[in-house]
């Protein structure tokens, strides 16, 4: 029954809609935040396209092809612009294929850890009691193991391959979501608009979906900005460690594979594959940030 | 709540987190598979496999083998290294005080850099140089320090030949005792100036990757704190009576923004661990990291279990010592829950 007055929830969405426009504004007229856009539209735009940048290798475009008869060649190579790998493996091709690794990876893994922690997340909140406790002390410990360290211990007892790098970060990071969640539940919780909504009968569901949901979205986006980077990073990480298949398009294993040449002077197969990473990973921390910077009203006028 | 109170909870809780953890990595690691994968080889046969298994107790249900392990851990025996080829326990240490070594030259550089930086934009907000500072600090947090390593190493050893790889020169490193396990201060001790010199011309290149991946986290903070601090009353009022600019600063606003820059302390201390491990294979540096590394590709069960519980047991320490300074350091801290 709650906000089914017409003016009064009216003026709620025109407000959100206002604050919309605020962030929006804000985002594009930061310079660093602009320049993270530009960097993620470039590079998701050679994920996408990938296959028209570089033939796909047959049968598994995901392998590196190799060129026996051209190893070690310096960028500048005809047929191979950014050089060649010890192992006759173009660079280039690593390059670009290897940005379809990396967005198959954030992807999977921010969208699965997004839901785990959501729904674990809502349930602490929401059910609270003994299971709300036990929740937490399993996100506690989760949280007293760092990142890559616990990610890298799964990965090793998973085995060495790209989707138990996939895997071993969904089981470790949707934590932080968890808490996010949990977080936003129990403040939306006490706030007076639910406790109104509460009052005029209003079901749980309904505020869940309407009031609790809409206003954690904030912080898990924001979250989940970043880890699109950090994603990346770590996982990259894993693989460079040796935790992937080796000879995958991957920037990792890639970076790992060129490692053998640079005393030798070959300096090209690690560098441009660890120089994706890096954009990649800046391109989603600078959107990131400045995402949080304009979502977060109190912030505003002070940066 | 008294900060003794606190102290004493956050004491009791920790025991509880250290056991938690234990028991995910043990989980995990049996997850994985026998934990004897290291010892047996293809000439054994069922019954040699099955001794070597009643050895380890690897007959028994899992919560008994947690309980050998567990009363192996708390006297001190942490299992065999199949990477290291002996007791982890033994070769522990000297691992330790390689990376205790490279993490604190590391820190130094993080620190010291990521305080000045964060000074520089927060006196300096929304001008270039704080947008600059702020691309350069996020470029360190999104740095591959695996790659970072090897550019450096591209530049400054392939290229250049300015400085070497690993940690010391084989001669200098055994002409003196080491009874610390650190080479700056065994070198200190033997009064070695040549020894000590090797040591620090090893520990540059790789300090300077670990730590300035570090100074994000550092400069973040240091520069949101500072531009807190300034637009604080007493800020004005200093103004106010005539302190110039510089001395509002350095003897204000500068040494307030120092306190809440001290809680990311424990995320600095989690970051150089974590990088720590790419910058010791990069540079071939003989300590925890590398010898992680090594454990995780070739399933040394008893070495991941120790690097993760070791790591988490560090940071939940360092974190909760934070904890403490804070409050002291500002009464305004609640210590509710």
């Amino acid at each position: 029954m709650a906000m089914t007055d017409p003016i009064l929830s009216e003026s709620a969405a025109k407000v959100r809609l206002r604050r919309q426009g605020e962030v929006l504004r804000s985002l594009m007229t930061n310079p660093t935040t602009a320049l993270g856009m530009i960097i993620i539209i470039l590079l998701l735009g050679m994920a996408i396209f990938a296959p028209y940048l570089m033939p796909p290798n047959i049968p598994d475009p995901y392998q590196m092809p190799r060129d026996w008869g051209a190893t070690r060649m310096p960028p500048g190579t005809p047929g191979h612009p950014l050089g060649t790998t010890n192992q006759g493996g173009d660079v280039l091709y690593g390059v670009v294929w290897g940005s379809r690794s990396s967005l198959q990876m954030s992807l999977i893994v921010v969208s699965v850890t997004v839901v785990i922690g959501v729904v674990i997340g809502s349930i602490a909140g929401i059910v609270g009691g003994w299971i709300d406790e036990a929740l937490m002390r399993v996100v506690d410990i989760f949280l007293s193991i760092p990142e890559l360290i616990f990610a890298l211990a799964v990965a090793a007892i998973l085995g060495p391959s790209f989707t138990n790098i996939i895997l071993s970060l969904c089981i470790v990071f949707w934590v932080k979501y968890a808490r996010i969640m949990r977080a936003q539940i129990i403040l939306i919780r006490q706030s007076d608009y639910v406790q109104a909504a509460r009052v005029m009968g209003d079901s749980r569901f309904n505020i869940f979906r309407r009031d609790i949901l809409p206003n954690a979205s904030t912080p898990i986006a924001v979250q989940a900005t970043l880890d699109m980077g950090n994603i990346v990073l770590v996982g990259a990480t894993l693989s460079f460690i040796g935790l992937s298949e080796s000879g995958i398009a991957e920037w990792g294993v890639l970076v790992s594979e060129g490692q053998a040449g640079i005393a030798s002077g070959r300096w090209w197969a690690s560098t441009f594959p660890g120089l994706m990473i890096f954009l990649w990973a800046l391109a989603f921390n600078l959107v990131g940030d400045g995402l949080r910077d304009a979502l977060d009203p109190r912030t505003e006028g002070k940066r | 709540m008294q900060l003794r109170d606190y102290i004493v909870r956050r004491l009791m809780i920790l025991p509880v987190l250290i056991f938690g953890v234990s028991i995910v990595v043990f989980a995990l690691t049996r997850i994985g598979g026998s934990p004897i994968g290291v010892y047996l080889s293809h000439e054994m046969n069922a019954d040699e496999v099955a001794a070597l298994e009643e050895r380890f107790h690897l007959n028994e249900p899992l919560v008994v083998q947690y309980w050998y392990w567990l009363k192996g851990a708390l006297s001190g025996d942490f299992g065999y290294s199949g990477v290291a080829s002996a007791p982890v326990s033994e070769v522990f240490w000297p691992k330790f005080a390689a990376t205790m070594e490279l993490s604190v030259f590391s820190a130094i550089v993080a620190v010291w850099l990521g305080l000045w930086l964060g000074v520089f934009a927060g006196t300096r907000r929304n001008r270039w140089q704080d947008h600059l500072t702020r691309v350069v600090a996020v470029s360190g947090a999104s740095l591959p320090l695996f790659w970072f390593g090897i550019v450096l190493l591209i530049v400054f050893w392939a290229n250049l030949g300015w400085f070497p790889v690993g940690r010391s020169t084989a001669d200098l490193w055994a002409s003196i005792p080491h009874p610390t396990g650190f080479y700056t201060l065994d070198a200190i001790l033997a009064g070695n100036v040549q020894a000590f010199l090797d040591a620090l011309w090893h520990l540059f290149l790789p300090s300077i990757t670990l730590g300035f991946g570090a100074v994000a986290i550092i400069t973040r903070m240091m520069r949101s704190a500072l531009v807190e601090e300034l637009q604080q009353d007493y800020v004005d009022a200093a103004r106010a009576k005539g302190l110039p600019e510089r001395l509002v600063l350095k003897r204000h606003a500068r040494r307030n923004a120092l306190v809440p820059t001290i809680t990311v302390i424990g995320l600095t201390i989690a970051f150089l661990m974590q990088g720590a491990i790419a910058a010791e294979i990069i540079y071939r540096w003989p300590g925890l990291g590398r010898w992680m590394a090594d454990a995780v590709v070739r399933g040394d069960q008893a070495t991941i279990m120790t690097y993760v519980l070791f790591t988490s047991v560090l940071f939940l320490f360092a974190n909760l010592i934070v904890d403490i300074i804070y409050a002291k350091l500002d009464p305004r801290v609640r210590l509710g829950d």
